[in-house]
């Protein structure tokens, strides 16, 4: 009984026509970029994750795969598996693929050791070189209380520690792991303007909406054809388009921290199924116990995790707005 | 000052609400007077402020939901830190 309602409500946010709806994007982001911004071809950073593929699929379906590069950003912490899906998804499109090690960029920016020092001073015994960490939020998103990040460190044992993090170390953490996105973006640039090309942007609805992207890191791009795209939605677009099989099974991680992290636990605290279904009935202003019922949940739960979309919403805007121009009249 | 009034004076001007709206029980959640960041903060004065360590697992709603509920808390925690020998103190 529960699973068929929650499919009766998953047919709501599946998209009838595949087909023409990934004729549409590319149709629109072929006129983007050709006539709005003048470029000739697209620069797409891939991670081997579902999103950053599909928008490369659709890249080469706008320009064809001679006017496509991917292009592939790993650094020291970088599982390695990306790569190597990186580098398949790459040759089922018969794109140019390049590689730009951000290691060493991200040391001179001292990423690494602002990051490391921060957890150290959470966990004094934290040996960045044999320890694992990352961020993770306790809290349940169902109850009344704002998300709070706390700092898991993973000694060689295998043996779990958990802090909440007082805030100075929190903001040090995310300030110098934001190198990466900002490193990333500034590498899709150098290429986008030596081939004046223009980046594309791979954040997906979710993301965009609630805010998990790095302003002017990954959320610093030209275009974002899947901004608009439900993460479910985002899963259909990879059947239709090929995406490699391996690539559509993946666990949709992080890989920004030393221990494996799924986005999941970092940030969206629901499987994507359910977030996206309760994001479209917020959105559409759905009565909490009307939800509450097709999904099995309490009203409670449901009110809460509106809450929680509503908080994400507002203080993310931040990172939504543009540069605030002032008129020299003013 | 007590527990509860440097709570309030802190919300107050955390928040920049007006101390009229802000009751004893007011959810301050659910009003949007604090979103995750503002609770980190508060976390810190509680810290600062009180020497009260908050761990991971006490930061449940029942402990921060109000004025009445976070002075509540602090006050067990206190009572909690007197009752321990010196050694077992948290920092």
């Amino acid at each position: 009984m529960e699973s068929k309602t929650k499919l009766h409500s998953l047919e709501r946010l599946r998209i009838e026509d595949v087909e023409s709806l990934c004729d549409k994007l590319t149709d629109k982001l072929r006129n983007d970029v050709i006539y709005q911004l003048n470029r000739r071809g697209a620069v797409v950073g891939i991670s081997g994750g579902i999103d950053s593929s599909v928008t490369l699929a659709l890249a080469v379906r706008a320009f064809g795969a001679k006017n496509v590069v991917a292009i592939m950003l790993p650094e020291r912490d970088s599982s390695p598996d990306s790569l190597r899906l990186g580098n398949e998804l790459a040759k089922t499109f018969g794109v140019k693929a390049l590689v730009e090690d951000l290691t060493e960029a991200l040391q001179g920016f001292g990423c690494y050791k602002r990051r490391d020092e921060a957890i150290s001073r959470v966990f004094p015994s934290f040996n960045p070189a044999t320890d694992k960490a990352k961020i993770v939020i306790n809290q349940n998103i169902g109850k009344a209380i704002p998300s709070v990040f706390s700092v898991m460190i993973i000694s060689a044992d295998g043996k779990k520690h958990s802090k909440l993090l007082p805030v100075s170390e929190y903001l040090q953490i995310v300030a110098s792991t934001n190198f990466k996105q900002r490193s990333r973006m500034s590498m899709l640039y150098y290429h986008a303007e030596r081939l004046h090309y223009a980046v594309i942007g791979t954040p997906n609805k979710a993301e965009v909406d609630q805010g998990f992207f790095v302003k002017y890191g990954d959320g610093g791009a030209d275009v974002m054809p899947i901004g608009g795209l439900y993460k479910t939605q985002v899963y259909q677009l990879a059947e239709f388009l090929g995406i490699p099989d391996e690539i559509i099974q993946r666990t949709p991680t992080t890989d920004t921290y030393t221990a494996e992290q799924t986005q999941e636990e970092f940030f969206y605290q629901l499987p994507f199924e359910t977030m996206d279904l309760i994001w479209h009935g917020w959105e559409n202003k759905c009565p909490p116990e009307e939800l509450a019922h097709e999904l099995d949940k309490s009203t409670d739960e449901i009110r809460n995790i509106y809450n929680s979309f509503e908080r994400k919403r507002k203080t993310t805007d931040y990172l939504r707005m543009p540069p605030i121009f002032y008129d020299h009249n003013m | 000052m007590k527990i509860f009034e440097k709570v309030r004076q802190y919300l107050i001007e955390e928040s920049m609400c007006d101390p009229d709206k802000l009751s004893d029980d007011t959810l301050i959640f659910d009003q949007g007077l604090l979103d995750s960041m503002g609770l980190l903060y508060l976390v810190q004065f509680l810290n600062d402020e009180f020497k009260v360590v908050v761990n991971d697992q006490e930061l449940i709603k029942e402990n921060f939901e109000s004025v009445n509920a976070i002075a509540s808390f602090v006050a067990g925690k206190l009572e909690e830190k007197k009752s321990l020998p010196a050694e077992q103190m948290p920092l």
